[in-house]
């Protein structure tokens, strides 16, 4: 029998074993289907690094994740859970034999609880689709800055850095009970859901808190088997029922309510006035969104084409005007009377900071058509527009004022990789979270989407890396994601070993989507 | 001094090149800037209104793999470009390419993040795999009728007349043979189907009734080449709609109005790409008479008591103009809404998904004749949609959509009235 031939007849068992597990027409394993779950905007496709899978499977429900992932088991074979498949980051194929277990069947919110402000969700329910129905009940959930088309598990395990994470805590601190098929099969309920599978209203226990396997500083990239279930929080939402919008695709507007909602754009002199003016404003526990855009984030979402982009850009309308803005928005939680007070006191600050308003029309062109994007949907894919394709130097997990000496470096880095790195005028996103009790780096820019740019600049952004972990990972986090990166960077804090310990008890065949989170092969 | 800016070399990311042909390079610059994310695949996030309406692709909310959503037709398109696949390599390439119902609607939200233009990228895709593989065996009787009889509807060419036939004692014009300032197009559907007849014939008496000079070209009225469009036969396609152009000039009118939604997208928009100028101006005619009725020109004189709902169809909406990077998506939405709400009774409602978000009816595209059950799946769908806003009837004015939903909404428990917009103008006339 050739070597090809052995191959099939074990290709037809996979078939077959998948077939009768979930149905024959849950299962694909044509040129054609398969096709489409191996690429995005990032360099593993561009580079010729990631491959279409073996097959993709549809299940329905945890039993049937369950009957899949134990398949792989027996036969030894990755598979990668993907969910609303919004970019695919780590969940594009590395490896041949790959099955991508895609939950397009799995798209119900089991539950809306209003009265103790939580939802139960499978992973293709959207962050959009959660906060539709969470509005219709004075609720709220917020969104990545990637989009709201994102998974709401998804995002929920991914980073979670969102806007109004700076008053609701990021995502992934609103995560409860979780059911979770692990990679070696077995289903472990956490929270609630352990001791009563409809009832997801508590995150702890039992015993040690185990959500935080899930997550990491950027999810768990499918490496610690498929999440099926998940109890994610809600919050007061003083919003209409429904999102207001005006004007057609691509032009449109959102004008939340002016008695419970204001916008501010306040502007700086120097990085540090502005940090510190977020640091200000999370003291006094005011707002509901605080953040400090690099320019280019202003003009990648206010652009509505390419032309428009570049040609705005080099008249340098927001460079010369946004630069050092922080963006904030009050939220009238409770009342009216809650926005008028929360006004007076930001105003105070704003005096007593230094802050000038940015140009009325600047505010004009960008609050009506973007701002709002930071409470429901960021439309992030706008980001890859005027290039076709964004990278990140470095994210940065940690303080403000930690921020601040973070994206000072990186813009060191973005100079002297330009190019292929495109103007950015020094990209400094700078997020508060938590009151400002934590902020967030991280410093994005457009490269051309050709092979020679990207394969380019990952070559640089490897070196950074590495010189970065020599010195201890002062300044960041790199830019690779999941297993790699942990396996480079984790002996700095030790935490390889933790990582590799739980991949290890959990995962002893290494079908969950390896190299992440951890690599353990050979 | 300050540092010269670094822009992309590549000047297509500079300027969309919305003027160069579309051709295998102009589809690999879509297809390869596709980022996956997803957004063709839903409802632009900030008008999602419920977790039920949230999806804007017909083809992938049925048959869930992503190879049948924008994002695979991008990877299926890269694949076969580069080389890496070949149109028959795989039978599930028909499905991918053929069940779409060119619909639009990826396309809309696709344009909201980016510059492209997707469902060009199908037709040339399909127009491509058709090169290869021939014409589907569905589709072929459409082909061969529009060859034999310049309609899609196997009629024989005097049939065509048919319909003008109950407006004799009306004395409407033949531009064939005289002029008039407007010639109203009836095109195949509306024109040769016993069921849907009524509609233009009440048009014809709405435009009398209000002293339109118009007139129309009888049993001489060619296909407007939608149909071999949208299913990739570019060349059967540009035969006719070069023919009708030319016509069109040469008879002098002014505006060529046309009810159904399909030749109106054609019309509108290919056309412009043919090579043959156009003398004359396309109209919708719910743009028309909502200019008669804004004008106070047409006045209701009955009351109707119904609520209704309104279903966009895609080529009267957000397909229904030529493309221009950073513009509205414009279409026909204002109009008939407009010419609803000015009848006496009626009460509008709207559905989740309208104008450029609108879910299609399943219809278009081919898909009616090629993939009959998807076609009516959905059609369903949008029933309920439109069952949900607690109206009576989906009123909408397009021979495809109206068929369609009729066809989906057979067996369903509880029945809901499918009512072109004309008809219902009549009745409160
Ligand atoms: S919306 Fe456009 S860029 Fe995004 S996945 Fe779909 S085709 Fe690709
Ligand atoms: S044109 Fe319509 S059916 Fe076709 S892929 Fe786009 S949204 Fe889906």
């Amino acid at each position: 029998m050739t070597a090809k031939a052995k191959n099939d007849d074990r290709h037809q068992q996979i078939l077959n074993a998948f077939q009768s597990a979930i149905g024959a027409d849950n299962v694909r394993d044509n040129p054609a289907t398969v096709n489409a779950y191996f690429g995005d905007f990032l360099p593993p496709k561009i580079l010729g690094m990631s491959m279409p899978p073996e097959f993709v499977v549809l299940p329905n429900g945890t039993m049937e994740v369950q009957a899949i992932i134990k398949i792989c088991n027996r036969y030894k074979i990755p598979f990668i859970p993907v969910g609303s498949n919004q970019w695919s980051l780590t969940g594009s194929p590395n490896r041949p034999h790959t099955v991508i277990i895609d939950c397009k069947r799995m798209g119900k919110i089991h539950e809306i609880d209003e009265k103790n402000m939580y939802a139960v969700v499978e992973p293709l329910c959207t962050l959009a689709q959660m906060q539709a129905e969470a509005y219709k009940r004075g609720l709220y959930i917020g969104s990545p800055e990637a989009s709201a088309t994102a998974s709401c598990i998804g995002g929920h395990v991914f980073q979670g850095m969102w806007g109004v994470g700076y008053r609701l805590g990021v995502a992934y601190r609103n995560i409860l009970g979780v059911e979770w098929v692990l990679p070696n099969g077995e289903i472990l309920r956490t929270g609630s859901f352990s001791q009563d599978a409809d009832n997801g209203f508590w995150g702890e226990g039992p015993g040690p808190d185990l959500r935080g396997m899930l997550r990491g500083y950027a999810g768990a990239m499918g490496g610690v088997g498929m999440v099926t279930k998940m109890a994610v929080k809600l919050h007061p939402y003083p919003g209409p029922k429904v999102w207001p919008v005006e004007g057609m695709i691509p032009n449109q507007t959102s004008v939340l309510p002016e008695d419970r909602f204001k916008w501010y754009m306040v502007k700086y002199e120097s990085l540090e006035d502005a940090v510190n003016f977020m640091y200000e404003v999370g003291r006094a526990e005011i707002a509901g969104v605080i953040q400090k855009w690099p320019t280019v984030y202003y003009i990648m979402w206010w652009s509505n084409s390419c032309e428009q982009y570049w040609t705005e850009w080099q008249k340098r309308t927001f460079q010369d005007n946004v630069k050092n803005a922080v963006g904030v928005c009050l939220w009238g939680f409770s009342s009216g009377k809650q926005l008028e007070y929360e006004k007076r006191v930001l105003e105070d600050i704003i005096k007593e900071t230094g802050g000038k308003p940015v140009k009325q029309e600047v505010q004009d062109m960008w609050v009506p058509r973007q701002a709002n994007n930071w409470i429901r949907d960021t439309h992030g894919s706008r980001m890859m527009r005027a290039s076709g394709t964004f990278l990140a130097l470095r994210l940065q997990t940690d303080t403000l004022k930690y921020a601040i000496d973070h994206v000072r470096q990186g813009y060191e880095w973005v100079d002297k990789f330009s190019p292929p790195i495109l103007d950015s005028d020094g990209p400094d996103w700078i997020g508060g979270y938590d009151f400002g009790h934590f902020g967030f780096g991280e410093t994005d820019f457009p490269v051309e989407k050709t092979p020679e740019a990207i394969g380019d600049l990952m070559g640089k952004l490897l070196e950074m890396t590495k010189q970065d972990v020599q010195n201890g990972l002062e300044n960041g986090i790199g830019p690779f994601l999941g297993g790699v990166y942990h396996a480079m960077a984790g002996p700095v804090f030790g935490y390889d070993r933790l990582l590799k310990g739980i991949k290890k008890a959990i995962d002893p065949n290494v079908v969950s989507n390896p190299p992440h989170n951890f690599p353990i092969e050979n | 001094m300050a540092k010269e800016m670094l822009l992309p070399k590549d000047p297509r990311y500079l300027k969309y090149p919305l003027e160069a042909p579309f051709d295998q390079e102009k589809a690999r610059w879509i297809a390869f800037n596709c980022s996956r994310c997803s957004v063709c695949k839903w409802v632009n996030s900030w008008q999602v209104k419920s977790a039920k309406y949230a999806r804007i692709c017909p083809q992938h909310t049925k048959y869930l793999y992503d190879s049948h959503s924008g994002q695979g037709k991008c990877d299926l398109a890269l694949a076969i470009i580069d080389g890496k696949m070949k149109w028959g390599d795989d039978p599930e390439i028909k499905d991918i390419l053929f069940q779409c119902t060119m619909c639009g609607g990826c396309d809309a939200m696709d344009k909201n993040i980016r510059d492209a233009e997707l469902v060009k990228m199908y037709r040339w895709m399909r127009a491509e795999y058709i090169k290869e593989m021939g014409p589907l065996p569905e589709h072929k009787p459409m082909l061969d009728s529009l060859k034999q009889y310049d309609n899609v509807w196997l009629q024989p060419r005097m049939k065509r007349n048919s319909w003008t036939k109950e407006l004799k004692d009306l004395g409407i014009k033949d531009l064939n043979k005289e002029k008039a300032e407007v010639l109203l197009f009836a095109g195949c559907t509306y024109g040769l189907s016993e069921e849907l007849k009524g509609t233009v014939v009440n048009i014809a008496k709405i435009l009398k009734k209000v002293g339109v000079d118009f007139g129309t070209l009888g049993d001489k009225e060619l296909c407007c080449g939608s149909p071999a469009e949208k299913t990739g036969n570019l060349a059967e396609y540009e035969r006719l709609g070069t023919a009708n152009i030319k016509k069109f000039n040469e008879m002098g009118v002014k505006i060529v109005l046309t009810p159904c939604a399909g030749c109106y997208g054609t019309m509108r928009v290919a056309y412009e790409e043919l090579p043959e100028k156009m003398n004359f101006e396309v109209l919708h005619v719910t743009e028309y008479l909502e200019r008669l009725t804004n004008d106070k020109k047409i006045k209701f004189k009955k009351e109707v008591p119904v609520t209704v709902t309104w279903h966009d169809p895609c080529h009267m909406g957000r397909m229904g103009r030529p493309y221009v990077p950073g513009k509205d998506l414009l279409g026909v939405y204002e109009e008939p809404r407009n010419i609803l709400k000015s009848i006496p009774g009626v009460e509008l409602v709207e559905m989740e998904r309208i104008r450029e978000y609108a879910w299609c009816c399943g219809g278009g595209g081919g898909a009616f004749s090629g993939f009959k059950d998807f076609a009516q799946w959905t059609a369903r769908e949008r029933i309920e949609e439109a069952k949900d806003t607690g109206a009576s009837m989906i009123v909408t004015s397009c021979p495809w959509c109206e068929t369609n939903l009729r066809a989906g909404g057979i067996g369903m428990e509880e029945k809901m009235e499918i009512v072109d917009l004309f008809d219902l103008m009549m009745q409160a006339l």
